[in-house]
């Protein structure tokens, strides 16, 4: 039987859990904010990269298909599938990806790495989740797949393929030299890959193809298509405005060095469990196995998890998303193990068979926890800041307040209003926010933060019903809805 | 003239002896979970966050009665907790002593054995972290089904989203205080409290429910 045909199950399921009921978790501040620079790319054909808040241009430009075959043009008729389905698709790609990627370990220890990143409860959930993070992943395991190839065929086609490869993780993240950084590096520590690659020919020839490739692929999204220089400007800029912006003092966002290799324990919140113990087992199995073993694909897969591991846990700045890319490596070193008991005994390979199957078994569990039932809890460790559910009732009170009062605007006077504008979208010309209280604070339907309500209040001349919803947890909104004239 | 007077200072004599009766609802109330600086707010459908409530009176005599007592709810099977946390007594809040029931509207109801003449009912949702829960609505009857002879002593659902009556009760702010809500001296043999998920995420939490008053 052919490899692939045993990948078929493993990306098929890798495939429904990344789409299935992709509307269901209410919009992330992040995801809604990308969604509308995303929203004026597809209706107006705008698009520049802001060095300054945001990652890459790959995520708004890969939403654009998907929104045409699915007949969306404008904001408005945007919807959550169509945007969650650009990571979704690049997720399953990463399976497949990862299963071709480690074929040089035999097709069963592939199968494992493949079955095991189809099935994590952090690549399922940001596989569902409209950011760069599972686009800098899928790129990733493209570039080591196709810098593989081209080592085995020395064919250049691999190398410029691995270069358009490298220049889609430039244009999703700038953090992308640190993965190229580690891949490389890994490389450089494999037994005698130096040797060879002195004796390769057309090497210089090779290496600028790929870099020709991955700066003409980044000098197109950055320029939004030549159509905005300065944005290859800004993609420069932005490595001195994160340094200065990390450098200027606490974000928020930092946390001790071990967060990353907690979310692969086990955590419990008030009965909530996330708990991949066998997960963890096996990795160190792995890397156990991998410490013993001198191939150079095998050494690769221990430095570069190492690597990975130390560069993103070594940085303060710490958001939950980063986990994916932990994934992959851990995965492969998994494989290891797993090519290791191969080789061994039939004993060896049913125990590591049934750790295999009984690891992949909690993780789906865990999935089915994290990424269907419990999306958007704020004890769920990878729904980082997440909106409350009732963010979707937002948008039924506005059409409310504006059929009763057209001429009227909706007002959101809040310090933070994310993600109200995509709940909001197509209703731009009604909606107005303000992050203190205006002189006029009147309108069809008036949101102010709990902070700002009493100030709101004062200045409201008009009868209104009164709400409460939520924005995030701990974060309330009162909702006035205009009753009649004064 | 001198009957009217007499049925006068009879009445006010009456109304003094009622009032003598009448002491403060005492709870055990839990410490508090979260910290940070109260916002000074008063909302007109947000009961105002006042450092020590206004003490509830009621009957002299007026005992818990639901300690203990069999709890049932709309979600049989909560994938948090259990349904007899709700009874237990312990309302500290932490992690392992509140129940969570899933997504949308839910009740619990805790059966108190027999009718009684209830005069108060204290509610505590979930109070680690500041939040506001739709649609509470307490109910009291004799009926198990809440088909018949319901009595509502409390609803916030404003806009009848929860699909069982409109209120125009205030909507309150969780504290480590709970809620208490006048019983009013209905009698009843069961005590039901619905939820409609909160301002945080659309589940449904149940620290404890203490049910006071006295056998009828």
């Amino acid at each position: 039987m052919r490899p692939w045909l045993l990948l078929v199950p493993v990306v098929a399921a890798a495939f429904w859990l990344r789409t299935h009921d992709l509307a269901a978790r209410p919009m992330h501040a992040d995801e809604a904010n990308q969604a509308v620079k995303t929203g004026e790319l597809l209706e107006h054909g705008r698009y520049a990269f802001d060095p300054r808040d945001h990652h890459g241009p790959v995520l708004y430009y890969a939403a654009l298909p998907i929104a045409w075959v699915r007949g969306q043009r404008t904001l408005a008729s945007l919807d959550e599938t169509t945007l969650r389905l650009v990571p979704a698709i690049a997720g399953t790609a990463s399976v497949a990806l990862l299963f071709w990627l480690a074929l040089s370990l035999g097709v069963w220890p592939a199968l494992t790495a493949a079955a095991l990143l189809a099935v994590s409860p952090p690549a399922v959930y940001y596989s569902r989740y409209f950011v760069q993070e599972t686009l800098l992943v899928a790129f990733t395991l493209g570039l080591l797949a196709c810098a593989r190839q081209w080592w085995h065929t020395t064919d250049r086609r691999w190398v410029i393929a691995a270069g358009l490869c490298a220049g889609l993780m430039q244009s999703s993240k700038a953090s992308t030299p640190l993965f190229l950084s580690a891949a490389v590096v890994a490389a450089l520590a494999a037994p005698g890959f130096v040797a060879q690659l002195s004796r390769r020919s057309h090497l210089t020839r090779d290496l600028a193809l790929a870099i020709g490739a991955a700066l003409v692929t980044a000098a197109l999204f950055y320029s939004s298509f030549g159509t905005h220089p300065a944005g290859l400007i800004d993609a420069i800029a932005t490595y001195r405005l994160t340094a200065e912006r990390l450098g200027a003092g606490a974000t928020g966002h930092e946390k001790p060095w071990p967060y990353y290799l907690q979310l692969f324990g086990v955590q419990r919140w008030g009965g909530f469990s996330v708990a991949q113990s066998i997960f963890p087992l096996l990795i160190g199995a792995g890397a156990l196995v991998a410490l013993s073993l001198r191939r150079p694909v095998v050494r690769w897969i221990l430095v570069y998890t190492g690597l990975i591991v130390l560069l993103l846990s070594s940085s303060a700045y710490k958001t939950p998303w980063h986990a994916i890319h932990f994934v992959p490596p851990f995965a492969l070193l998994i494989a290891v193990g797993v090519h290791a008991a191969c080789a061994k005994s039939r004993v060896a390979i049913t125990i590591t068979a049934v750790l295999t199957l009984a690891s992949l078994g909690t993780l789906l569990y865990q999935t089915r926890f994290v990424a269907f039932l419990r999306p958007a809890d704020s004890r769920n460790p990878f729904a980082y800041v997440h909106s409350a559910a009732d963010v979707k009732k937002y948008r039924a009170l506005a059409g409310a307040a504006l059929a009763r009062h057209p001429d009227r605007p909706i007002r959101v006077i809040s310090e933070e209003s994310w993600p109200l504008p995509w709940y909001f979208r197509g209703l731009e010309k009604n909606t107005g926010y303000w992050s203190t209280p205006p002189a006029d604070c009147d309108g069809a339907l008036v949101i102010a933060s709990e902070h700002q309500s009493a100030a709101v209040r004062d200045r409201l001349r008009d009868r209104y019903e009164e709400s409460i919803l939520g924005l995030r947890p701990g974060f309330i909104m009162v909702v006035f809805m205009r009753v009649t004239a004064p | 003239m001198k009957r009217i007077l007499l049925l006068t200072l009879a009445s006010l004599a009456a109304t003094a002896l009622h009032a003598q009766d009448k002491v403060p609802l005492k709870l055990d109330l839990p410490k508090p979970l979260f910290v940070g600086t109260p916002r000074p707010i008063s909302l007109p459908n947000l009961e105002p966050a006042t450092a020590k409530r206004a003490d509830l009176m009621v009957p002299a005599g007026t005992k818990l009665l639901s300690k203990g007592k069999p709890v049932t709810s709309s979600d049989p099977l909560p994938v948090i907790g259990e349904l007899s946390f709700i009874t237990d007594g312990e309302k500290s809040g932490v992690d392992g002593t509140y129940v969570e029931l899933g997504p949308g509207v839910q009740w619990v109801q805790v059966d108190l054995g027999a009718s009684a003449k209830i005069a108060a009912v204290a509610l505590w949702h979930f109070h680690a972290q500041e939040r506001v829960y739709h649609d509470t609505i307490i109910q009291i009857s004799d009926d198990k089904d809440f088909k018949k002879g319901v009595v509502t002593i409390y609803n916030n659902d404003h806009d009848n989203s929860a699909k069982i009556a409109k209120g125009s009760d205030l909507a309150y702010r969780e504290t480590y205080q709970g809620r208490v809500f006048d019983g009013k001296g209905t009698v009843g043999r069961y005590v039901r409290c619905y939820s409609n998920g909160n301002t945080s995420d659309e589940l449904n939490h149940y620290t404890e429910l203490e049910v006071f008053g006295a056998a009828k």
